[in-house]
């Protein structure tokens, strides 16, 4: 398997071998599996997948950025002989001799659909990226990812979060929000959750409901600040 | 209960020489997948139609009145039963998939995508995970209910950018497909939908030639069962590079008289009310 040899300047620091199928961090935090303890390397600062048969160097948004050859790179097929330059530290890319060596995977390759199967690069995007959806079932939301709220103006207390996809509104017991009052529908509205926003929309029975005082007669996506009015109940949406 | 117009086509394109896409259309149960396979050989092939009649063998189970079917126990509450039910034969068949890529060596590492829609009385509920899109049509306006598991997709999130630097070859590199390891997480949207209101379900080999508003526009000039074709034709025109499957949905109509009942008996209500105590 290939090595990164970490330099600074010309001594040589230490070696990593890359695996098949493991991701190598490299930062200034401990939690990386390459520490570089310098003030220009941001905590987590770059990481090198392995991918098919060839190794992948990403730039993690760091603050100085991540060099390759002395080109800016945000990210970039390994090869043979690579120089990373980290800060003031390097980080060189070497095949052992005579192994196989995976150049720049071509293009024509590319065009397959392939599958990235580092977990750790999943669970970094997931940690990171609003909008890729909730985590398993027991988790609980995660915190970078907006969560709608409603905050009740009048007709009930408090706040309550749209935790679910489907979230129920009406007369029926089985709703999130129970409505009470004469015109109220047994679901009088729903909110859902798209990937393109929360979305609240009328189920055909009783009164309709009324979003900055427009009734909303199929559906309408929610903003920051809406003014939502079921039967008795007036509430705040909001994003937190 | 919903009622659903629908159509569907899977075509080999113009380069590859066989397809790898597969397709499900159940009006009975108003259940409609679409699967993109990879991996080599008839690999991706395999894959993608264990998708299908995983999911579909599954969810017949509950059609069943005769037999109790007992509910998975790692169910996730913030979703309804049936997107539950969905989510489980989606797991299903990433397990049989995986199980069978382990024991058979051609088929090491053949996965598929899957993008499926199932319609309850008022709601559909969109599940996905890999990169065929599910676009909801609605009011004149394409949007996507899927969420795309690439990984310019998901750097684009984070950094749009840094995804634009990630060039093109980044296009097909999926975060996640079933039966490529033990665990995945689909996406799932559940959502009201009304009379009129369209989904179309891809495999990228429609996605990457056809923008969603070029989809919109032929939805807006073609008769629905000249939809999927016209779309197959678009995508071939431009090259045609890979399968092109679409599913092409519409909701005729709303089948709840009751709920039109009450809804006019509201309407009388409120005038009364509003004259009354106001």
């Amino acid at each position: 398997m290939p090595t990164l040899t970490l330099k600074f300047k010309d001594s040589v620091i230490s070696e990593y071998v890359l695996e098949k199928e493991k991701s190598l961090n490299i930062g200034r935090r401990e939690d990386n599996n390459i520490i570089i303890d310098n003030l220009a390397v941001s905590g987590h600062h770059a990481k090198v997948d392995s991918v098919g048969d060839g190794f992948l160097l990403t730039d993690l948004q760091s603050k100085n950025g991540s060099f390759v050859n002395e080109q800016f790179v945000s990210s970039h097929w390994l090869k043979h002989g690579d120089v990373i330059t980290i800060g003031k530290h390097t980080l060189v890319f070497k095949y052992k001799e005579g192994e196989a060596r995976t150049e720049a995977a071509g293009p024509e390759d590319m065009d397959q659909t392939m599958v990235m199967d580092t977990s750790s690069y999943k669970s970094m995007l997931a940690k990171s990226s609003p909008g890729t959806a909730s985590a398993s079932p027991a988790a609980k939301p995660q915190e970078k990812e907006p969560v709608g709220i409603l905050s009740f103006v009048s007709g009930g207390d408090g706040e309550k979060e749209i935790l679910k996809k489907l979230f129920k509104i009406g007369k029926a017991s089985t709703n999130d929000i129970v409505v009470g009052g004469f015109m109220v529908g047994q679901v009088a509205a729903t909110i859902s959750k798209r990937p393109g926003g929360y979305f609240i929309s009328y189920e055909g029975s009783g009164s309709k409901p009324k979003v900055n005082g427009n009734s909303v007669s199929e559906s309408v996506q929610l903003k920051d600040f809406d003014v939502i009015e079921i039967g008795s109940v007036k509430m705040h949406f909001f994003l937190k | 209960m919903l009622v659903i117009e629908s159509t569907g086509i899977s075509d080999v394109g113009r380069k590859r020489k066989g397809n790898e896409d597969a397709l499900l259309l159940d009006d009975s149960m108003n259940l409609f997948v679409v699967a993109d396979g990879m991996g080599g050989h008839k690999a991706g092939e395999v894959a993608s139609n264990i998708v299908v009649k995983t999911i579909h063998d599954y969810m017949k189970r509950f059609n069943d009145n005769s037999s109790e079917v007992e509910e998975l126990e790692d169910s996730d509450n913030s979703l309804s039963k049936y997107a539950n039910r969905l989510v489980s034969s989606i797991h299903l068949a990433n397990k049989g998939i995986y199980g069978l890529s382990q024991t058979n060596e051609s088929y090491q590492g053949m996965g598929s995508t899957v993008s499926a829609v199932l319609f309850t009385e008022e709601n559909l509920i969109a599940a996905n995970v890999g990169d065929s899109p599910i676009y909801l049509i609605h009011d004149g306006s394409i949007e996507l209910l899927s969420v795309p598991h690439t990984v310019l997709a998901e750097q684009a999130a984070i950094d749009p950018e840094g995804a634009r630097k990630l060039g093109p070859h980044f296009r097909h590199m999926l975060t996640q497909a079933v039966g490529i390891g033990l665990t995945l997480k689909p996406d799932v949207c559940e959502t009201p939908c009304f009379k009129g209101d369209i989904l179309v379900l891809s495999s990228d080999g429609l996605s990457d030639k056809v923008t969603p508003e070029e989809i919109l526009e032929t939805v807006k000039n073609e008769k629905l069962q000249k939809t999927c074709q016209a779309l197959v034709d678009l995508a071939n025109e431009r090259g045609g590079d890979d399968n092109v499957t679409v599913i092409v949905l519409k909701v005729k109509d709303k089948k709840n008289k009751k709920g039109a009942l009450r809804g006019l008996l509201s309407k009388i209500w409120n005038i009364v009310y509003n004259f009354s105590f106001k």
